[in-house]
């Protein structure tokens, strides 16, 4: 358990945010510049809130007001940064060792052989870090920080410097380290389909505050988050289970509830819940079903709650388990007549809706 | 006598030369680069006063530092009394006080070197270290010291070629007495005051420039090694 409670100002920027996380994994998101650094540096302890408070697992790390500051190499908090700071003058299994050699034996949570073995570094070891390529170094840089024992892991863009092949190369590491090392781990990205492959546990960051935490698809539904969701094109998370595929054809069924829903070829197997996401602007309303039209996706509905977000209009569809929001103009209330408890139909391109967790 | 051979006198000043840039670099080594450590990485009040006093030397005529040398270590001087009274030592007119001459208008370069160097390592490297653990004297020793060491190398082969050419201090400070403090640019001013000294200044002035030729080609060679050692290279050593 993490308790962050922290107030920092440096210039323009403003922080404020008091939250206690519970997740082994939880994604930290949010558009560049909302804080998400500030707050992984904060916990690290490279940068000084103004005031607050910060525990970790019942230990104070952090209280301004009773004058504790543990310094940041006594924090015990592993990180790894996007440009993985290998030391250049030594080797892998120097860089390896650097933290792991101070440690006590009963201090040490892992052994190199098995650190070395998850992360597949035995044909690196000898090898100096400007002779790796930029996923290696990450797997480097990962198996260093765990090695030195710590107890929190942050993870700081740890993909953003890698090219896609590269990402879909380490991301497998990634996930081995989720799975089998029961260290508490923070993993930032602007990149919400990366963070959607370890976690759907989501904080989310706006200008220097916590707008949301908890799951993904809960989390973007807020309202409080709905104008950087909207931003982002991601009004509209759903949860569905893939039915069939028709690869000739270029897309697969899926089930959102009780609906059928047409969506892109996904690579995921059938039966398998995937995450999918499309903007409110590319949702079309209908109040009867249309007949003639390319567009696959008619789902029946009836309208709900109806409210400007930043001079747009953007109005609820609920179905029968999930709400959709749609965005419509002003003009097009008048014309269809639109109010709340109206049977409607929401009509969705195959295209416009976004997979995650297949593609990065 | 061939023309190329060198006297006693030229030898003994040679000798006293080379000894006396040894002792002055590596009298300001281990100053030199905490200074430039402390100027790259700390702020604190006074800072730009001790980077000026630290780089004084540099703007000075030589001749100034030099007699405050002389009267701060002379025998009447407050360190020079002490240094008498409490280790029976004199370094004024004698070879120890050319490496002090030496090595105060050395150090500023010591000091630039090591600062630039410092100040091009990677902090973010010194802070991964620390949240590995590392204690930051630690991370000082096996982290900042190893990748600032080509620089650091500069500097030493820059205050050793600035003690060989200490001329002004030095003849302040020490004098210019033969065996104990007529180094090479001293030798060679006393030939060019003497009638047919032309040809031993001559001899000097082409030692000279083997000497910091020698000087920096090793710290060429020095710092292509280290340079290798922190990726610029390709060996597995």
């Amino acid at each position: 358990m993490i308790e962050l409670d922290f107030a920092l100002r440096r210039g323009e920027f403003a922080t404020r945010v008091n939250v206690t996380l519970n997740d082994r994994v939880t994604g930290v998101f949010g558009p560049s510049g909302a804080g998400k650094t500030t707050l992984l540096g904060t916990l690290a302890g490279l940068v000084k809130p103004d005031a607050g408070r910060l525990v970790l697992n019942g230990e104070c790390l952090l209280d301004t007001e009773r004058g504790i500051d543990l310094p940041l190499y006594k924090r015990r908090i592993g990180m790894v940064f996007q440009d993985s700071r290998l030391f250049p003058h030594l080797t892998v299994s120097r860089n390896l060792e650097y933290g792991y050699h101070r440690l006590t034996r009963g201090q040490r949570r892992f052994s190199l052989a098995q650190i070395v073995e998850l992360l597949e570094l035995g044909a690196l070891l000898l090898q100096k870090p400007h002779q790796l390529s930029g996923g290696q170094r990450q797997r480097v840089a990962l198996g260093r920080a765990l090695l030195s024992s710590p107890r929190l892991l942050l993870l700081d863009e740890p993909m953003a410097s890698l090219d896609v092949r590269l990402k879909m190369q380490i991301l497998p590491f990634m996930q081995r380290v989720r799975d089998e090392i029961d260290i508490p781990m923070l993993y930032v990205s602007h990149a919400i389909d990366e963070v959607l492959q370890l976690t759907s546990r989501m904080l989310v960051l706006e200008q220097g505050h916590v707008i949301g935490y908890g799951d993904f698809v809960d989390v973007m539904r807020d309202t409080q988050v709905l104008a950087l969701a909207r931003s982002l094109g991601m009004e509209n998370v759903l949860q569905v289970e893939l039915l069939s595929h028709h690869p000739a054809e270029g897309y697969s069924v899926a089930q959102l509830s009780t609906q059928r829903l047409f969506i892109p070829l996904s690579a995921g197997g059938v039966g398998e819940r995937i995450t999918i996401s499309t903007a409110a602007s590319n949702i079309a309303l209908a109040r009867e079903p249309v007949s003639g039209i390319s567009i696959q996706n008619q789902l029946p509905g009836t309208l709900g709650q109806m409210r400007q977000v930043d001079h747009r209009m953007l109005v609820d569809v609920v179905l029968d388990a999930n709400t959709l929001v749609a965005e419509v103009s002003a003009k097009a209330i008048q014309d269809l007549a639109l109010s709340p408890g109206m049977k409607v139909h929401a009509l969705i391109k195959t295209q416009a809706l976004h997979l995650y967790g297949q593609v990065l | 006598m061939s023309i190329l051979q060198l006297t006693p006198e030229e030898m003994a000043a040679l000798w006293l030369s080379a000894k006396v840039a040894l002792f002055c670099t590596l009298l300001i080594l281990i100053p030199g680069v905490l200074l430039g450590w402390v100027l790259a990485r700390k702020r604190f009040f006074g800072k730009a006063l001790l980077d000026s006093v630290v780089h004084l030397p540099l703007v000075l005529p030589p001749v100034v530092p030099g007699f405050l040398l002389l009267l701060l270590f002379g025998n009447q001087g407050v360190l020079g009394k002490w240094l008498q009274e409490a280790f029976g030592i004199s370094i004024a007119f004698t070879w120890m006080g050319a490496v002090v001459a030496s090595a105060i208008m050395a150090l500023p370069l010591m000091v630039r070197s090591a600062r630039l160097a410092v100040s091009q390592v990677d902090r973010g490297l010194e802070l991964a270290a620390q949240s590995l653990g590392a204690h930051p004297v630690r991370v000082f020793f096996s982290i900042t010291l190893p990748l600032a060491l080509p620089g650091i190398l500069t500097g030493m082969v820059l205050a050793f070629s600035r003690s060989l050419g200490e001329f002004g201090a030095t003849i302040t400070f020490v004098g210019n007495i033969e065996g104990e403090t007529r180094t090479l640019p001293l030798a060679i001013y006393t030939y060019t005051q003497i009638p047919g000294g032309d040809v031993p200044a001559l001899r000097l002035v082409v030692l000279s420039l083997l000497l910091a030729f020698a000087a920096l080609y090793f710290s060429n060679v020095m710092e292509q090694r280290a340079l290798r050692r922190v990726g610029s290279g390709d060996d597995r050593a």
